[in-house]
């Protein structure tokens, strides 16, 4: 029995690169919205209203505490027994979404608290309310401490919409499924699969190292 | 120096604790307008505390301070102190410039870009004048040529005359100083006294918590000597250096200067 079998990788490639597809447009969409969530779910967590502070607390262990697989099975097949009907897609990007957020919601936590005391009492010195010295003085440098870890939950979240094949969006795993009970070439299939993952992950992770040193590189201008 | 009668900081009565420590034990003070004032003491005595409270860095539990005239930070209602909003508190500030003993330079911006941070965005200056007061302070403090440069291609010494231009860029009522030559190295303290006695020339009311014994005696109106949370004495430089009424001023004038 031949292993790799280079006729089927190209008659299949059209629906894999489908699916891979899928799976890119899923990452795209959900990134951008964790960012933002979870930046809203960060700052409430350090709100000085208790209740902010413990709704987030719950919400950040609870996801936490779950695997992402439950958590879009719950959203996908459990919202519809409360009336929630969400088509595949959308309950892919909530739950995604929602775990994501707790975990980069952490991220920049330790982000803005890693800015020194000195940087908060400078701002309030000059007479800054604390909404303004977070947007014009902490923010931008807790911006430079996040950049690394959350170009690393891209590549995460990238690999992670895998998981979504469970709801029956077809990104590029549940395509492959499809395909290999047809034909049963699950060696070439998934060998094909594995490929293009590693092709777009391994020069995002190389884009996130050069992120990281030029971060570290400090507040001085390249020059030349 | 000229010496005014009018008030420009007072305060009264504050009491501060960290924990079970009591840090400011009943502070009465008032410094004038034009006024120079040294506070000297071990480190410990609550001169850092005493001038992050008059900034409300610190919140003091008793006590009221009062800024050009205007109680500052909170009201005594019916014997009970209710906080003033975060935007009165802010607006308060915004009079007193402050210059720490870390710099805290944001190091995201260049030097002109610190100085202007706040005039732009808590006084609503336009950008273009608030640009040239910024480089007019900026040639002020000896640091023309250095408006373009981050925190991090500057020395100590560059960067706390740019933190003190940054302060002066509010227009400020009153500086506190808080041991801004105690983190430089010894060479590079001489550039930023000489700044700081440009600035009581040009008549600024300063409160300067400090360990510079000669600048204190040099340019002070009153040198204030603190021990335990408490002003154990105060007076002229020259009765404070000359003739020290109290034993606790004493020995700790004989431990600083015979280094």
């Amino acid at each position: 029995m031949e292993l790799f079998n280079l006729e089927i990788a190209v008659n299949n490639l059209g629906p894999l690169l489908a699916g891979l597809q899928m799976t890119v447009l899923l990452t795209l969409v959900v990134f951008p919205l964790s960012l933002v969530f979870a930046l809203m779910v960060a700052l409430a967590g350090m709100s000085r209203f208790a209740v902010l502070r413990w709704l987030v607390k719950s919400y950040v262990e609870v996801i936490r505490g779950t695997p992402l697989l439950l958590q879009l099975v719950y959203v996908y097949y459990v919202l519809p027994e409360a009336g929630v009907r969400l088509d595949s897609f959308t309950a892919g990007v909530i739950a995604l979404t929602l775990n994501y957020s707790a975990y980069m919601s952490e991220v920049y936590r330790s982000g803005i608290q890693a800015i020194a005391r000195g940087q908060h009492d400078a701002a309030a010195a000059l007479g800054m309310t604390h909404g303004l010295a977070m947007r014009r003085i902490i923010l931008p440098q807790a911006i430079r401490i996040v950049v690394p870890p959350l170009g690393n939950y891209f590549i995460g979240l990238f690999k992670d919409t895998a998981l979504c094949s469970v709801v029956s969006i077809q990104e590029v795993i549940f395509t492959a499924q499809i395909l290999a009970s047809r034909n049963f070439q699950y060696f070439t299939l998934y060998t094909v699969v594995g490929i293009m993952y590693f092709a777009v992950s391994f020069p995002a992770a190389r884009l996130v190292g050069y992120l990281e040193r030029v971060m570290r590189r400090g507040y001085r201008r390249r020059r030349g | 120096m000229s010496m005014t009668g009018a008030p420009m900081i007072e305060i009264e009565g504050l009491h501060k604790h960290f924990g079970a420590q009591h840090v400011l034990r009943g502070i009465d003070l008032s410094v004038s307008v034009g006024e120079v004032v040294c506070i000297i003491g071990p480190s410990g005595s609550g001169k850092s505390t005493l001038l992050r409270c008059i900034n409300h860095l610190e919140t003091a539990e008793r006590g009221r301070i009062r800024i050009d005239g205007q109680l500052a930070y909170r009201e005594e209602v019916g014997g009970a102190f209710r906080a003033h909003t975060n935007r009165a508190i802010s607006a308060v500030r915004a009079q007193v410039g402050m210059v720490f003993q870390h710099f805290n330079l944001f190091p995201h911006l260049t030097a002109i870009g610190n100085v202007v941070e706040a005039p732009i965005h808590v006084l609503h200056k336009p950008k273009g004048e608030a640009r040239r007061r910024g480089l007019e302070l900026l040639a002020q403090v000896g640091l023309a040529d250095k408006a373009e440069a981050y925190p991090e291609e500057l020395s100590g010494g560059q960067q706390q005359r740019v933190a003190i231009a940054r302060a002066l860029a509010m227009d400020p009522k009153a500086m506190l100083f808080d041991e801004v030559t105690s983190a430089l190295d010894p060479e590079l303290v001489a550039e930023v006294l000489t700044v700081m006695r440009d600035l009581v020339q040009r008549g600024m009311t300063m409160l300067v918590v400090t360990h510079e014994m000669n600048f204190a005696r040099q340019v002070a109106n009153r040198v204030i000597f603190m021990d335990h949370g408490a002003i154990v004495e105060q007076n002229t430089p020259e009765r404070i250096f000359g003739a020290p009424q109290e034993k606790r001023t004493r020995d700790f004038l004989r431990t600083v200067l015979e280094r």
